[in-house]
């Protein structure tokens, strides 16, 4: 039915007066002339119904054309979507369909803001589009402004916001609403613990816009907000930030059987979420010849039936989708290019021996035309060694040869399909180990032989043979000897593997020694030594070499032409008894060689043998070699001893080194020498050190020179010195100086003279001691024998015999027997306490005397010597420190008082035995009331006060009918024992 | 007795940790806000008077535990749906529910033997099902908060 629009009449003047029947004829006319010229017509659309779905934020559409007279005519429509008020155009958006008579027509559209938060308004315009018709160059009028909003009533002192638990994707934009309700204001919001701000839309409502979100965990994220003024109230959301949906990678099918299509690919990160917001997502496979769609059962992979055998091509399309997305991927094939064959079986192994084996094995056929390519490999400790491709119909075989004897081995195989290769099958294999074989080298032997109690000790040593020698376990070695001077003698000995060497005592003659290696099935060939008489005893120049980090260049003059080869040997350890010989074995016409070793190290060095062998297998020692890898300097000085040490000289000298113990050949020495204000020898360096020191350097080029003269020295001078040696890496440590003194130049001279006098003295003074008794007895008796006095020799001379009277001659008339006490007892007195010795006194006896008066002469027996006060005082005459009125003689010493008193005791019990004739009084003498370095007057008239009696000083006794002691001259005592006064 | 008294002490032993392991699982913003989140500010927890009698104060505890049971029942059903890895939560909630279930049974048999009361009217919580996903976080947390707090005077208090 045709349409009109009745905006578009433009009624004139005139027609007001018209008929109404005049208007009907123009309407119809005007009407049946759009229809036929095709002139533009509007359609104003209808808004029927404007809904919301707050969850999606989405407002929905539906209108109308109401005027449309065509079945179907294109139109286009324009719809406008306002926010807040209908001037703030939001959204401005063209939409073309085909609209049929009577069409409901619909529109939806998302609001980046929640619903809730504001009110939206929507209009819609619409413009016929159809080519069957002109086109219209104008819109038709806007339909009336619908209102959008979603109604929800915020509570006072409450928050609200929206949208409420969204589920969105990772990287995307989301504006987070805020209603206030009354008695809120100044509302804060954080992103779990980031705050984030918002602009206020109005007084109620506020915006926040979050730009790429973060995936934070598949349990959601919290946005919480408070208010300044109710900060004990905490509101809140959760955004559900999903990560993004990835698109499957490696998606590819493949097919053992032709029965199932196995599809795998990989998924990505799983997308899923909690609170139901979102599973995992979903893999959906989508075949287009078929038409089929299956729901993959896992999310890698899904086997997909091949239900239909002719069918060759296959185009997959692979599709996994979740809340927010979804993503596919596309594949297609021929199903016999994508044939993944099935591993080989029956895999076996045949007729092994010792060098081959034959492999067989069965594989999955579709046919006869059908070819499979299979790949061979054999393995030996994991390394492929052999690698080899055949083709194959049903089964095949491969015969594996230059096998290696008593070695395991893996054999494996694959197979492919040989048109159209998609992928190896997996690996079917086999190990088995090829069974021994007769070792196939000759061992590599040498020795070392060395004297010993007339006797060879020969050490023999072998190296083990490589496993592709040996062919098997070596259990043993043979050893023959033969003596060649004694060809009928031969030893045989048997060493148990794994010994690599072995020693023999052989005596001094030529042998031949035979050396093989035994395993399970057989014999190596022989290797032979010949051994001389003279082996071990060359005698050859050693020549220094130079090695280099890497081990040291070799090389030598051969002495004849017919070698059968050369033999280098040397210690690995030459520091240490534990040699462990090594040795090179070269050919014929080698001259040189490069040793190399891991075990060489600086600092050490290393000796080389160079031997010749003839062609009767006899090796003679042709150089000896030796040398360093790297020469260092040395670690240590020598331990110096100083000789022929004198004031102004001294010489130093140490001993020499152990060669095997130098870290580098040793050039010569150093000699340091120190002092202050020295003079250095011409021939050495003089450097001047702080404080006057100076130090000299002599340079002993020499090094086989182990001493060093040191002169023009100082006497009593500090000199210091070390010697160190040196060597072309350097001098040796430099250690503390040793300190020497020079002596004194008379020193030796006075030694020479003080030490012969010091023991001729002592010689005389222990001969003088040891005499001492017979000298005394000589020289100066205690009592002088009368007939060996010198005046007997005077007196005989005059003849007069009887002058010397006889004990024997004396008739006693009285005897008595005097009790002696013994012992000396210490008293002092020092107060006037009078002394209670126990003196026992006899009155005095007529005794005559030799001049036959007979005076009243006491003697006395006292216990101690004591200087006695109240004697002293009471005048008695044992004490002599008085004045000597009553004994005219004289102080004298003769003895010490003990030895005295001995002499007097002994002499006084003699002298009552044979001469009671004569007075035995003693004189009691004290030392302390004697000063005896005083002169007799002062001793006589100054006696001593009690008061010095307090220092106990020895006493002597004195006869006292012997006063005749006499002070000499000089004031020193001398003593004289008189006969008698009338002798004196 | 003895037996609800050693069931309230082993609740009330328990209560900090699952309070703790619960708003730990919640994330930002709850464990830096127990007390405006967690609060114990619920008006529709039955009440508990300590100084009762035995009687009074087992009919309380009654109320309280199936008040409690029923909404730990649905905290445990939310918790497994939001925090599926919180396994450690799921296991403190189910043995802390099933303490609660014996309990129950044991203080009605306590009063049906003792006081012969034989059935006890009881409240329970809110439905929260139709709350969104932070108000029900906050809701168990706040829960918990007086479970915990509760539990204790009820301990006490036997």
């Amino acid at each position: 039915m045709p349409s009109y629009r009745l905006q578009t009449i433009r009624p004139m003047a005139f027609s007001v007066a018209l008929h109404p029947a005049f208007l009907l004829v123009v309407l119809s006319l005007k009407t049946s002339r759009s229809e036929v010229l095709g002139e533009p017509f509007q359609l104003t659309p209808e808004i029927l119904t404007v809904s919301t779905e707050s969850k999606l934020q989405q407002v929905n559409l539906q209108w109308t054309v109401p005027n449309l007279t065509h079945q179907e005519l294109k139109m286009a429509f324009q719809i406008e979507i306002s926010r807040i008020n209908t001037s703030n155009i939001v959204w401005v958006e063209n939409y073309s369909t085909t609209v049929k008579w009577n069409q409901l027509l619909h529109w939806n559209w998302k609001s980046e803001i929640p619903l809730e938060c504001v009110t939206h308004f929507i209009r819609i315009r619409a413009m016929v589009d159809d080519a069957k018709y002109l086109p219209q160059n104008s819109w038709s009028n806007w339909s009336s402004w619908k209102e959008v909003s979603v109604q929800v009533s915020v509570a006072p002192n409450t928050l609200l916001i929206f949208p409420d638990n969204k589920l969105l994707e990772e990287g995307s934009n989301v504006t987070i609403c805020l209603l206030y309700g009354q008695y809120l204001y100044n509302v804060s919001c954080m992103l779990q613990k980031e705050p984030i701000h918002g602009e206020q839309l109005d007084s109620h409502v506020s915006l926040i816009k979050l730009n790429n979100v973060v995936f934070h965990s598949v349990s959601g994220t919290n946005i919480h907000c408070k208010a300044m003024n109710a900060t004990k109230m905490i509101f809140g959301t959760v955004l559900f930030v999903s990560k993004v949906l990835e698109e499957p990678k490696n998606f590819s099918c493949e097919t053992q059987d032709f029965k199932t299509l196995k599809c795998s690919w990989e998924p990505g990160v799983d997308t899923a979420l909690v609170w139901s917001q979102q599973d995992s997502q979903s893999y959906t496979l989508y075949e287009s010849f078929s038409g089929r769609r299956e729901l993959c059962d896992h999310r890698n992979s899904h086997n997909w039936q091949i239900t239909d055998d002719s069918q060759e091509t296959y185009n997959f399309t692979l599709t996994t989708e979740n809340n927010l997305r979804k993503r596919s991927v596309n594949l297609i094939f021929n199903l016999t290019h994508r044939v993944h064959q099935k591993a080989p079986h029956d895999v076996t192994l045949e007729n092994i021996d010792a060098r081959k084996a034959n492999m067989t094995w069965k594989v999955l056929s579709r046919g006869n035309n059908y070819i499979l390519l299979c790949q061979i490999e054999l393995q030996h400790e994991r390394e492929v060694i052999h690698e080899h491709n055949v083709s194959v119909h049903m089964s095949a075989s491969y015969l594996f040869s230059d096998l290696e004897p008593d070695t395991k081995y893996k054999a494996r195989v694959r197979c492919a399909d040989a048109n159209h290769f998609w992928k190896w099958s997996d690996w079917a294999q086999k190990e088995f180990c090829t069974p021994e074989a007769a070792p196939s080298q000759a061992l590599d032997v040498w020795r070392q032989v060395r004297s010993e109690n007339g006797s060879y000790v020969v050490t023999l040593f072998w190296k083990p043979l490589l496993k592709s020698q040996a062919n098997g376990k070596i259990v043993s070695y043979n050893i023959v000897v033969e003596n060649q001077d004694r060809l009928s003698e031969s030893e045989h000995y048997s060493v148990p593997a794994p010994a690599l060497g072995t020693q023999l005592s052989l005596d001094p003659c030529s042998y031949k020694i035979h050396i093989t290696a035994n395993n399970s099935v057989g014999v190596s060939p022989e290797s032979v030594m010949v051994l001389s008489n003279d082996s071990g005893h060359e005698e050859v120049h050693e020549k220094r070499i130079k090695g280099t980090k890497d081990g040291f260049h070799i090389s030598w003059e051969p002495t004849s032409g017919d070698a059968l080869g050369y033999v280098v040997d040397w210690c690995v350890h030459s520091r240490d008894q534990h040699c462990d010989l090594q040795w090179k074995n070269l050919g014929p016409n080698t001259t040189s060689t490069n040793i190399t070793s891991g075990a060489f190290k600086p600092g050490v060095r290393y000796n080389f043998r160079i031997f010749e062998k003839s062609m009767q297998q006899k090796a003679q020692l042709l150089e000896k070699q030796t040398g360093y890898t790297q020469e260092l300097a040395p670690l240590e000085n020598p331990e110096v001893t100083i000789n022929n040490f004198t004031s102004n000289s001294f010489i130093l000298s140490w001993p020499s080194y152990d060669s095997d113990f130098q870290s580098a050949f040793i050039e010569g020495y150093h000699v340091y020498l120190k002092s202050k204000e020295m003079q250095c020898h011409p021939k050495g360096k003089r450097m001047t050190l702080p404080d006057y020191w100076v130090l000299c350097e002599y340079e002993i080029k020499d090094p086989e020179q182990k001493a060093f003269t040191v002169e023009n020295l100082r006497p009593e001078s500090h000199y210091e010195f070390l010697v160190t040696p040196y060597t072309s890496a350097g001098q040796g440590p430099n250690e503390t100086f040793t300190k020497v003194m020079t002596p004194d130049e008379n020193s030796n001279m006075l030694l020479k003279i003080i030490l012969p006098m010091t023991l001729c003295v002592l010689l005389i003074i222990i001969a003088c001691y040891w005499k001492s008794q017979w000298v005394k007895e000589k020289c100066y008796p205690d009592i002088p024998n009368p007939y060996k006095s010198s005046i007997l020799s005077l007196i005989k001379s005059k003849k007069n015999a009887h002058l010397i009277m006889n004990v024997k001659d004396c008739i006693p008339d009285v005897l008595e027997v005097i009790n002696k006490v013994e012992g000396p007892k210490t008293q002092c007195i020092v107060s006037g306490n009078p002394h209670n010795e126990d003196v026992s006194m006899k009155p005095p006896s007529s005794v005559p005397t030799e001049d036959g008066s007979s005076g009243s002469v006491p003697f006395f027996f006292f216990e101690n010597f004591t200087y006695d006060q109240s004697a002293f005082d009471s005048g008695s005459h044992g004490l002599i420190p008085g004045p000597l009125k009553d004994t005219p003689c004289q102080l004298g010493l003769l003895t010490p008082p003990e030895k005295l008193l001995n002499v007097l005791e002994k002499d006084y019990m003699k002298s009552l035995a044979e001469s009671p004739t004569e007075e035995t009084s003693l004189i009691y003498v004290s030392q302390l009331a004697s000063p005896m370095g005083g002169d007799k007057d002062s001793l006589a008239t100054n006696p001593p006060m009690p008061g010095h009696c307090s220092e106990y000083k020895m006493q002597m006794a004195v006869p006292g009918r012997l006063p005749s002691l006499a002070l000499s001259e000089n004031n020193s005592l001398t003593s004289e024992i008189l006969l008698g006064q009338g002798e004196q | 007795m003895s037996q609800i008294k050693n069931q309230l002490a082993q609740l009330n032993g328990s209560a900090n940790a699952l309070f703790i392991s619960y708003y730990t699982a919640q994330g930002e913003p709850f464990p830096n806000n127990v007390d405006k989140l967690c609060g114990p500010n619920m008006t529709d927890f039955p009440p508990f008077h300590a100084n009762g009698t035995e009687k009074t104060k087992l009919v309380e505890l009654y109320r309280m535990v199936a008040y409690l049971s029923a909404s730990l029942g649905n905290v445990t059903r939310d918790q497994r749906t939001l925090n599926p890895d919180a396994v450690s939560l799921h296991g403190k909630l189910n043995a802390t529910i099933d303490t609660m279930r014996g309990l129950l049974s044991n203080v009605l048999c306590r009063l049906c033997n003792k006081y012969h009361v034989g059935h006890v009217d009881v409240t329970y919580g809110p439905d929260t099902s139709s709350k969104d996903v932070f108000q029900k976080k906050k809701l168990g947390c706040q829960l918990l908060g007086t479970y915990k707090q509760v539990i204790s005077v009820v301990a006490q208090a036997f």
